[in-house]
């Protein structure tokens, strides 16, 4: 009972209202500075952002108030993490390395990552994608892929 | 009107129009059939990849995919329990315990059956109602327009069901993305931060794959769940031999009806119509002791009615710019890629492709039971064995793949993981997506009207109350909003007088 004031500002929809409110009350100062008629549904979609994150708010710390738990976002958090990084990590080595190595590495690494151990079917899904993607867009259709900005001069 | 239906007819058969609607439906299976994926992920997916194709084959791609997921998510619910897509909940009643004794072959053909039969009465809903309800918006003005668009917000928020609040944030969000980039009537930057990738203002399909594509991939990799399934077991016939035993005339009807409906309300959705048809075919049965435990008309119920409201979401969403449902919005997003915007000038100026989009959603659920049959089924089945985390990895390269090519940037492959990001917390948090997509859609769509009428009127915000239509739009906005609070007040007033 004694940390339950202290916890239920780490509700998830308590930190998501409290984010919305801090975003929007941000983004309204570049709205300030728009002439009144571009600035009128802007103005107004941040203004209501705010309100309406308040009235989570006051609603979450309410359900707090009577002892209601507040459900977990995730069961495993570190595998969220995790995925979100090497997508985050994927995007990067794409921009950075170039999108064949990049992407060559990272469907096993994945994959693996998360589970799937089989080396030959790993290497047979890895030339798949990759030779598919190469005939299709690159040869088929002339898309360029980046190329990595490292290489570049 | 209906002239330009038929005369739309001949592109169709065109081997590169009708090749996607083939594709899209053994697609669309193949994405349903996969616990975690579905139709709206699949097309946000999709979308990015057809910018070089001609409209009616990426239409029937999207109009394939559809349909084929829809009956696709009743392979893993009658197999194991597990809706392929939230649609397919109702099919487990009776589907998976005809698994379990042997008949999970027979439930596949039952629910192929239903579902094909269930999309074709929805693309004729789609062929013969769209046409009319497009001439009536003819009539609508600068005002008209913006109601429609506040209407159209409102629905689906207040229609969706869950906290309306949730809904209104999601909104609001989707509005504000919606006017990032240049003003379009006085040309000034609005929240760019000097990036010229933000001119332009934000493209929907950067919001859809992140909003869409992104959390599902995640949850993938999130639940190592082990979906594997010996398909011999399936006890199938061919599907010719099956199909006399299968007269479930009055349920597909009635589940028709069910499905076109819910189809066309903003904001209802497949698994409403699927639990709706379940329950009125088991209350109409002489034997409803025996549903639940492995009766096929139960499956025929809740497959009927989830692939009846795929083309009718169409409905509004073709005529008013209002869509149905989650895939629905989606699609918009697609036909907004081609240039295609919805309304009376769509039927007007792309006639061929309009009403082409609707054939194809009329052989799009024929080709479900030819591609669905006895042989297929078993393959689909098989799909289920395949390693999810592989899956999530090759679905992240067409992510990027996707984005990276709409302009050749990076940029937006960073806005589209921020989006993601932002996508994950909301469906963990149970913030309601379609209002989002719907507020980027309508959200300039709504401010350039409003800005044309408060014009016309000399900036008097009473020219937006001045006519009848509009005064109707406000009235429907208003019980739209009001009605559910209302329809719970009085249930639990007879509730409490019980």
């Amino acid at each position: 009972m004694t940390d339950r004031p202290k916890n239920r500002l780490l509700r998830p929809e308590t930190l998501t209202a409290l984010g919305i409110v801090a975003v929007a009350a941000g983004f309204l100062i570049p709205t300030s500075e728009l002439p009144p008629i571009s600035a009128l549904l802007p103005a107004a979609m941040l203004i209501g952002l705010i309100a309406l994150s308040v009235a989570l708010l006051v609603m979450d710390q309410r359900k707090a108030a009577k002892g209601d738990a507040a459900a977990p976002m995730t069961q495993s958090p570190k595998r969220v993490l995790g995925a979100f990084g090497l997508i985050l990590g994927y995007a990067l080595a794409t921009d950075f390395i170039g999108f064949y190595v990049s992407t060559a590495v990272t469907i096993p690494l994945v994959a693996f990552a998360f589970g799937y151990r089989n080396p030959l079917g790993l290497l047979i899904a890895t030339v798949i994608v990759v030779g598919t993607i190469w005939a299709i867009f690159d040869f088929g259709m002339s898309q360029d892929f980046p190329t990595g900005r490292l290489w570049k001069d | 009107m209906y002239a330009d239906l038929l005369h739309a007819l001949p592109n169709v058969f065109a081997f590169a129009n009708f090749a996607a609607v083939i594709i899209g439906v053994i697609a669309g299976i193949v994405v349903g059939a996969m616990p975690g994926l579905s139709a709206t992920m699949a097309i946000s997916v999709l979308v990015p990849f057809t910018f070089g194709l001609e409209p009616l084959v990426a239409l029937g791609l999207m109009a394939g995919i559809y349909n084929g997921a829809m009956y696709g998510g009743a392979i893993p619910a009658v197999l194991l329990r597990i809706p392929g897509t939230p649609a397919a909940v109702a099919t487990t009643f009776d589907g998976y315990p005809m698994a379990q004794k042997g008949k999970g072959g027979l439930a596949l053909q039952v629910a192929v059956v239903s579902s094909s039969l269930g999309g074709i009465a929805s693309a004729f809903a789609l062929m013969l109602l769209a046409p009319p309800l497009s001439k009536v918006t003819l009539l609508f003005g600068p005002s008209e327009v913006f109601w429609v668009a506040v209407f159209g917000l409102a629905s689906i928020i207040f229609l969706l069901g869950g906290n309306p609040v949730k809904g209104l944030i999601s909104a609001c969000f989707g509005v504000f993305v919606s006017v990032v980039g240049s003003d379009p009537i006085y040309g000034n930057d609005r929240f760019t931060f000097g990036q010229l990738e933000m001119l332009d203002g934000i493209h929907i399909v950067i919001l859809l794959v992140g909003l869409y594509a992104l959390p599902p991939v995640i949850d993938l990799l999130e639940t190592p769940l082990k979906t594997g399934v010996n398909s011999s077991n399936l006890g199938t016939e061919p599907i010719w031999k099956a199909l006399p035993r299968m007269k479930y005339w009055k349920t597909w009807i009635r589940g028709s009806l069910i499905g076109i409906w819910i189809g066309i309300l903003p904001g209802a959705g497949g698994s409403m119509a699927a639990f709706m048809s379940y329950n009125e075919a088991r209350r109409s049965s002489k034997t409803p002791d025996t549903w639940g435990e492995g009766e096929p008309e139960g499956v025929a119920a809740a497959e009927v009615a989830n692939n009846a409201d795929t083309a009718s979401a169409l409905i509004p969403a073709l005529t008013l710019g209002i869509p149905g449902t989650a895939v629905a919005a989606v699609m918009l997003g697609g036909l907004l890629v081609h240039g295609l915007q919805p309304g009376p000038m769509l039927f007007r100026e792309n006639p061929d492709v309009v009403f082409g989009f609707m054939w194809q959603f009329l052989f799009g659920a024929i080709l479900l039971v030819l591609l669905g049959g006895s042989l297929a089924t078993n393959s689909f089945a098989r799909l289920l064995n395949l390693p999810r985390p592989l899956l999530g990895s090759v679905i992240i390269v067409l992510m990027l793949i996707g984005v990276y090519s709409i302009h050749g940037r990076m940029f937006d492959v960073y806005l589209m993981l921020g989006f993601g990001a932002i996508g994950w917390v909301m469906d963990k948090l149970k913030f309601p997506l379609p209002p989002v997509v719907l507020g980027l859609i309508l959200g300039g769509f709504a401010e350039e009207n409003l800005r044309l009428a408060l014009r016309i009127g000399r900036g008097d915000p009473a020219v937006l109350f001045q006519n009848t239509t509009s005064l109707i739009l406000v009235a429907l906005t208003i019980a739209v909003i009001v009605g559910p609070s209302l329809k719970k007040r009085f249930l639990d007033g007879r509730k409490t007088a019980e």
